[in-house]
């Protein structure tokens, strides 16, 4: 049953401390603001999942809302590393951040099972390779058909699946469009949800590939119209490029991370409805 | 006028999908991209190049352009689902560490817990090198990237994919490794790394001090083929007339 919120009411409803989250979007869509009121509202010790953590988690981390990582690629893209990420993981900084490194394959696999219902997934990647001994939430399985051994996946299922759309309508049924990754699963998978969009509108339009969350599949919307800055919503802005080279430098000095935490997220009230 | 060493790495990337027939290239960064675009445009026409994010391309655009024609809508999610479990790709990855036994490391250097240097993470790199082909390009050869035993192994080599078992092997083929200074296979004792061909001006000798593993060498190593005058003009003319691939490969 999904209800219109303002974001700051709808995050402080639905993220509580130590919570596993899973903020979804794959370099189109990515909910930025949600992430920005997460850091805003002081959470901590959250589990953070994601594909493909970028800029976002980089800022969450470096604002000390993690103690756990699930992940298959972490960078800057088009640009190189993240610095908070990596200063994390290597010098505790602020705090230890723990990893649950997968494939690609295996955390869209595992998202799917967890939207499934079922407990795991199988793969046939990673075999051969050193994920297993670091990872617990990867067995060796035998196929009870053909007897061959195949990795099993644990299912993702986070307390909280936040993700960004283009639309939703006034009763809280949501449509996104252009590149998606695994929103839809991650939305499904999660106990709770939120979903930020470009607009409200009176009714969504049927469009070709589009993928659409009914209301009862949502907990929570909310209007927050820029919400995937710097990444792009298709349809409304482009992405902006030069944010991700600006926050090279940003990223990789502490001090000046803070004077940026300080700055444009702690200070700043969103004027989200 | 010669073929420069970039233009070299270009031909002998280029050389890796010849005989693919119709499956997606998957060339990561640019040199690789280079390759795969004069593959199509040569001796491989019927490989599928794509943007890197959503469209298949018809046409060959230059490094840095799309394509005018979208030949179909392609996401990450249905490469996932139609292409990449059935081995209709040939992907080539960059490495942070690559071993003698065609392992490849991008997940981090030193202690997986707490390493010395955490990296992006393994990506596609566990399914790609047990469910399609896979050839690796390093820009810059070194003793740090050519190592004995990589730190933690992302993308499988020959050997762990025998010894994990039909699931591993089923289309596993770590194809060719080029790198600014030769082209390589591990087609050595036990699938160990071997050194195919120098690239022109660069000795045996050289190709052994930058590298921190076993290199093996059979007989006389043949110099890597030069670009004909067809491929320069496409690379020079066509596919990368700002010379993008200078800054990636900086001449000898």
């Amino acid at each position: 049953m999904s209800r219109i919120r303002q974001l700051d009411v709808a995050v402080s409803e639905l993220v509580g401390d130590g919570d596993v989250v899973a903020l979804e979007g794959f370099t189109h869509l990515i909910p930025v603001a949600a992430g920005h009121e997460i850091i805003r509202q002081g959470r901590r010790d959250l589990t953070l999942c994601r594909m493909t953590p970028d800029v976002i988690y980089d800022q969450m981390i470096g604002a000390g809302c993690a103690r756990k990582l699930v992940f298959s690629w972490g960078g800057n893209p088009g640009v190189g590393s993240l610095h908070r990420f990596r200063d994390a993981i290597q010098h505790s900084w602020p705090v230890p951040l723990e990893i649950e490194e997968h494939s690609h394959a295996g955390m869209a696999n595992r998202y799917t099972a967890g939207a499934s219902g079922l407990p795991f997934a199988v793969l046939r990647g990673y075999a051969g390779t050193d994920l297993p001994e670091h990872t617990e939430s990867i067995k060796t399985i035998e196929c009870p058909f053909t007897g061959e051994k195949l990795a099993a996946v644990s299912a993702i299922n986070p307390d909280v699946g936040i993700i960004h759309a283009q639309q939703a309508d006034r009763e809280g049924n949501v449509q996104m469009w252009g590149i998606t990754g695994v929103q839809k699963e991650t939305v499904l998978a999660s106990k709770r949800s939120l979903v930020t969009v470009e607009e409200i509108v009176d009714e969504l339009e049927p469009r070709p590939g589009s993928v659409v969350l009914p209301k009862w599949a949502v907990t929570a919307v909310a209007e927050v119209p820029g919400g995937a800055h710097p990444s792009y919503a298709q349809g409304y802005y482009e992405r902006d490029n030069d944010y991700y080279q600006r926050w090279d430098p940003i990223g990789r000095d502490r001090e000046r991370f803070q004077q940026w935490l300080d700055t444009e997220v702690l200070n700043v009230e969103r004027s989200a409805r | 006028m010669d073929a420069t060493r970039a233009e070299v790495c270009a031909a002998a990337l280029a050389d890796f999908f010849e005989g693919d027939g119709e499956i997606m290239a998957s060339p990561m960064g640019l040199l690789p991209t280079l390759g795969a675009r004069l593959a199509k445009l040569t001796h491989s026409p019927g490989l599928l190049l794509t943007d890197g994010e959503a469209m298949a391309l018809d046409g060959v655009p230059p490094l840095g352009e799309s394509s005018g024609v979208v030949e179909g809508w392609i996401p990450f999610r249905a490469v996932l689902d139609v292409v990449v479990p059935h081995g209709k790709r040939h992907v080539i990855m960059g490495a942070t560490q690559l071993d003698r036994h065609g392992n490849q490391n991008i997940s981090c250097i030193g202690d997986f817990a707490r390493p010395e240097r955490q990296l992006l993470g393994v990506r596609g790199a566990p399914g790609n090198t047990v469910n399609n082909k896979t050839s690796y390009w390093v820009p810059k050869h070194s003793a740090r990237v050519f190592v004995e035993q990589v730190d933690m192994v992302s993308g499988v080599g020959r050997k762990r994919a025998g010894q994990a078992g039909a699931a591993a092997t089923r289309f596993h083929n770590v194809h060719r490794v080029a790198s600014n200074l030769g082209v390589f296979d591990f087609h050595g004792p036990d699938h160990a790394l071997r050194l195919v061909s120098v690239h022109p001006g660069v000795t045996v000798d050289e190709v052994r001090k930058a590298s921190g593993c076993d290199l093996h060498v059979e007989g006389d190593v043949p110099e890597t083929r030069t670009p004909s005058a067809e491929e320069l003009a496409l690379i020079r003319e066509v596919l990368d007339p700002t010379s993008l691939r200078d800054r990636e490969v900086p001449a000898a």
